[in-house]
């Protein structure tokens, strides 16, 4: 029972970070149903950013929201030079364009920075533990969560209250439709990548704090998790996204401590194949998404 | 002008009837030979060229030259499925890798697997096969991976599959990691038997020019090309959209599994890094960049990123070139790579060459065919649609096409409470129609009536909540495309040609399902469809390129060459001015005429109908309002009243 509860929290810690990137890449697949596989490159944009700042002893008070900043401008970059030229094209050059960016970041980090890890010293919070009761507590796994949690808050009313939030909903719902009652289109996509960004930015700086190096391909295996958490929750839904991120992270760390140590290696090999079988057998995801209530 | 219409359609009637027969073959004939000629011929330039570079300089030119070689086989295979469907796989070197570790587990000497790999499972360790055996078991395993994986991905719709396939390149690389009692883990497997040269490269990049080729011409690659350009439209047609996809994703598994056996036995070595995600992107930039709809294309594409990545890896490295030293760039050929297909995907998504191949090139520009003149001036459609309305000669051109009119089925399209509810909403409700074969019948009501969900159901588009569909005494059931080899065919309200294909394809298409599945109705031949629809001096171009009232002619057409027992004709006159309307009643008379079958046409406008069809049936609202000859209607106090009340009130 303690380990049961052991994981459930370092599970929702991992998964916190997953859900808040699914969040965002559930809200693009929403607007202009685009997976996007560049989103990771955020994390990579804040980590270096971060790096910089750490190198030059500047505070991490300040280096954290210039991270999430750059990550917001990069995905507005993003979406202005590469995605709002293919809006209208096939599934298909949407998808391979997201890896071309991908590809194209890793490769301009090397280039422009280094192949090798670039090291930052991590603050004393990030691994600092609590003894409470039974459970050892990660002092971080409590701010991960309590952030996430207040950014999904944050999202259901932004989403209900705001006119940007409505027009989000709306172009989810149908996108042509929202354009002939005056959503701009432009305005909505864009904003949906700040948006998006912004939460990536978040995620990113929960997840660095800990991690202390930036290198080129870092954004890569997060951002295939958030995927699969966004493909669990159903695409385009954003309480799917959060539920997704968070069983995804909490399923992990239940893989890793029952499988057998020779299968060790396989949980994301266990994990693909479920969603597979959830694609077949499901093709709208866990939740669907035209019933499911939005955030 | 009137004159300039009259002699093209009376010059068709005196051209000779081709045989209406084996289009498969001639299709063979006409597209796959030029495409294998003139592609092969693209090899060996490439071949040549690839030498003289190797003859000036070290060993890695050759490696490079003989990888070129082993990517064409990969890149074409991918361009099999990839090119055809439409749908992104990244699975391919999964299979590749599969189909790789078969072959190198049983060719590796026996005496080299009992110390690299000593607990493998049955027996692996003492089999000792040749290469080429072993080769031969490797693509058999890969075929059999693509046909499980294929099962899958072939019945989930685009993005789904692309996904699943993620996961299996995924799976296989960690199984392959963790299963090192079989594979060695991420310790490479070594000693695999060494092809030398570039023969068997070559050899291996002929044959898949030669499958490519020949599938993209075979009667299920057109269908799987249907499928890609508008999976609606193909069902319509008849085209089943699973069984062509999960071949195309065999062969193309046969493919790439050659691919990747080529590839371990030029390393000599098997690794699980090898079929990577990073060597994925690479192989699908070779084919996106170039274009993946054609060989030629696949090839080109390959060739461009070889290239590239050469010069960029050469500059990267910081030479001496040009008189002064270069920085050296590590990563400048993934920049590159990254740079090339991003460029190409945001300006030009179908690839630099997008629908051209060599050999068609070739073939349109220097081979010499009997001259069949394009008709000058009626190029303009508005106008010939003006010209039309008065001075069409209609019978005589009947009559000359088709001098009976072949028997009609004796067979009436019939409905009996035909329904459907979406959520609260009650679409149709309980409609039962009949239409007499050979008959023109028509379906009318104000806009919502529930006209084009009443085809849909017909169709199958749409399951019925209640009610039955039927030709004589069968039951239309399942898929569109079941409904449509059973004898219904349709046109669409908002055009549904398929874009990228040409005129003439578009209507070979429904004429191929046509000769599989309705060979018992008689047929009009494709030349002779072009000529009755006046499209034979644009049938060389892409339906794309047709303006609008060609495209409503094309779509008919494609439809009549299904030899359907009834047309289905949804709005045909939708956006098109009175004249040009009155034009086309003429051309639907005509064509239903030529292949004996009923039609029922859909429509808003009245007056179009009225001028059409002997019978018309009334819809307000889902349910039947009235029914009865086109004069009792005009007549009916409730038409007036819901309809034209509307209209002229």
């Amino acid at each position: 029972m303690t380990q049961f509860v052991q994981n459930l929290i370092d599970g929702l810690g991992n998964g916190s970070t997953y859900a808040l990137l699914a969040v965002g890449v559930s809200m693009l697949f929403g607007v202009m149903h685009l997976v996007n596989f560049a989103h990771g490159e955020l994390l990579t944009m804040g980590a270096y950013v971060i790096y910089a700042m750490r190198s030059n002893d500047i505070s991490w008070w300040v280096a954290i929201p210039v991270a999430i900043l750059s990550a917001v401008v990069l995905s507005m970059l993003i979406e202005l030079v590469a995605f709002r030229r293919v809006r209208a094209a096939s599934a298909f050059t949407l998808l391979l364009t997201s890896f071309a960016i991908e590809i194209l970041s890793h490769a301009a980090w090397r280039i422009g920075v280094s192949s090798t890890p670039r090291r930052y010293e991590a603050p004393d919070i990030a691994f600092k533990v609590v003894e409470l009761g039974p459970f050892n507590i990660e002092i971080w796994d409590v701010v991960s969560i309590l952030v996430a949690v207040a950014c999904f808050v944050g999202t259901a009313i932004m989403l209900r209250t705001t006119m940007f939030g409505l027009a989000i909903r709306a172009a989810s719902e149908d996108f042509d439709a929202a354009r002939l009652m005056g959503v701009r289109a432009n305005r909505v996509i864009s904003g949906a990548f700040a948006y998006a960004g912004l939460l990536a930015g978040i995620a990113g700086a929960i997840w660095l704090v800990r991690r202390g190096q930036a290198d080129p391909r870092m954004g890569a295996e997060p951002l295939l998790k958030a995927v699969i958490a966004a493909i669990i929750g159903g695409l385009g839904s954003l309480p799917g996204a959060v539920v997704g991120g968070l069983s995804l992270g909490v399923a992990e760390v239940y893989f890793r401590s029952w499988l057998p140590s020779d299968l060790q290696g396989l949980t994301d090999s266990f994990v693909f194949v479920v969603i597979a079988v959830l694609f077949v057998v499901r093709p709208q995801g866990l939740f669907n998404v035209r019933t499911a209530e939005r955030v | 002008m009137a004159a300039d219409r009259t002699a093209p359609l009376a010059r068709t009637v005196t051209v000779a009837r081709p045989t209406v027969g084996a289009p498969v073959r001639s299709q063979l004939r006409s597209v796959a030979l030029p495409s294998l000629v003139g592609n092969l011929g693209f090899l060996v330039v490439i071949l040549a060229i690839g030498a003289l570079y190797a003859s000036g300089g070290s060993s890695a030119r050759d490696l490079l030259i003989g990888d070129l070689f082993v990517n064409l086989v990969l890149v074409l295979g991918f361009q099999v499925f990839i090119g055809n469907t439409g749908v992104l796989s990244f699975g391919h070197l999964g299979i590749a890798s599969v189909a790789a570790y078969t072959m190198a587990l049983l060719a590796v000497p026996s005496d080299r697997k009992t110390v690299l790999i000593p607990n493998a499972p049955w027996g692996i360790p003492e089999i000792e096969l040749s290469p080429l055996a072993a080769s031969l078991i490797g693509i058999g395993a890969g075929i059999a991976v693509a046909f499980l994986l294929g099962l899958v991905a072939a019945r989930t719709s685009g993005l789904a599959a692309t996904m699943i396939t993620l996961a299996f390149l995924a799976i296989v690389r960690q199984v392959a990691e963790n299963r090192k009692d079989l594979t060695g883990g991420a310790q490479n497997l070594s000693s695999v038997p060494r092809i030398d040269g570039w023969t068997w490269p070559v050899v291996g990049a002929a044959i898949a020019v030669g499958v490519a080729v020949m599938f993209r011409s075979s009667k299920v690659g057109r269908y799987a090309v249907a499928t890609r350009e508008d999976e609606l439209a193909a069902g319509a047609m008849g085209v089943e959209v699973f069984r062509p996809r999960l071949i195309a994703f065999v062969v193309s598994g046969a493919l790439v599994a050659l691919g990747g056996i080529l590839r371990v036995q030029s390393l000599g070595s098997i690794g699980p890094s090898q079929f990577s995600f990073e060597f994925t992107i690479l192989i699908l930039a070779m084919l996106v960049v170039g274009g993946m709809r054609t060989v030629t294309g696949a090839i080109a594409g390959t060739v461009l990123i070889t290239v590239g990545k050469e010069v960029t890896r050469f500059l990267g490295d910081g030479p001496n070139f040009l008189g002064f030293d270069w920085p050296v760039v590590d990563g400048l050929p993934d920049l590159f790579l990254a740079g090339a297909l991003l460029a190409v995907l945001l300006t030009r998504p179908n690839g630099l060459l997008g629908e051209f191949d060599l050999g068609r090139w070739l073939t349109r520009h220097f081979v010499r065919r009997p001259a069949r003149a394009a008709t000058p001036g009626s190029e303009s459609a508005p106008e010939a649609g003006d010209a039309a309305t008065a001075d069409v000669p209609t019978d005589p051109v009947v009559s000359a096409v088709a001098p009976a009119g072949p028997a009609p089925a004796d067979e009436a399209l019939t409905t009996a409470g035909l329904g459907v509810v979406f959520g609260g909403f009650t679409a149709v409700d309980d409609v039962s129609i009949r239409v007499e074969p050979g008959r023109i019948h028509g379906l009318i009501g104000p806009n919502g009536a529930g006209k084009t969900t009443f085809v849909n159901l017909l169709t199958g588009l749409v399951e019925p909540t209640t009610g039955t569909v039927r030709i004589g005494d069968r039951e239309l059931t399942g898929a569109p495309y079941r409904r449509a080899r059973a004898g219904v065919s349709r046109t669409f309200q908002n055009l549904r040609v398929f874009p990228a294909l040409t005129v003439r394809e578009n209507i070979a298409i429904a004429d191929l399902v046509a000769h599989d599945h309705r060979s018992h109705r008689p047929g009009v031949s494709v030349d002779e469809l072009l000529a009755l629809s006046d499209l034979e001096h644009m049938a060389d171009r892409s339906a794309a390129t047709l303006d609008y009232g060609n495209q409503r002619r094309l779509e008919i057409a494609r439809a009549a060459a299904l030899r359907p027992d009834f047309l289905l004709l949804d709005e045909p006159t939708s956006g098109m001015s009175s004249a040009e309307s009155l034009a086309m009643v003429d051309h639907v008379r005509r064509i239903a005429t030529a292949i004996g079958s009923g039609v029922l046409v859909i429509d808003h406008d009245l007056g179009f109908i009225t001028n059409i069809c002997e019978y018309v049936t009334v819809l307000d609202q889902g349910a039947v309002l009235a029914e009865g000859t086109a004069a009792e209607i005009q007549r009916d106090q409730r038409v007036i009243d819901a309809y034209l009340g509307s209209q002229h009130g």
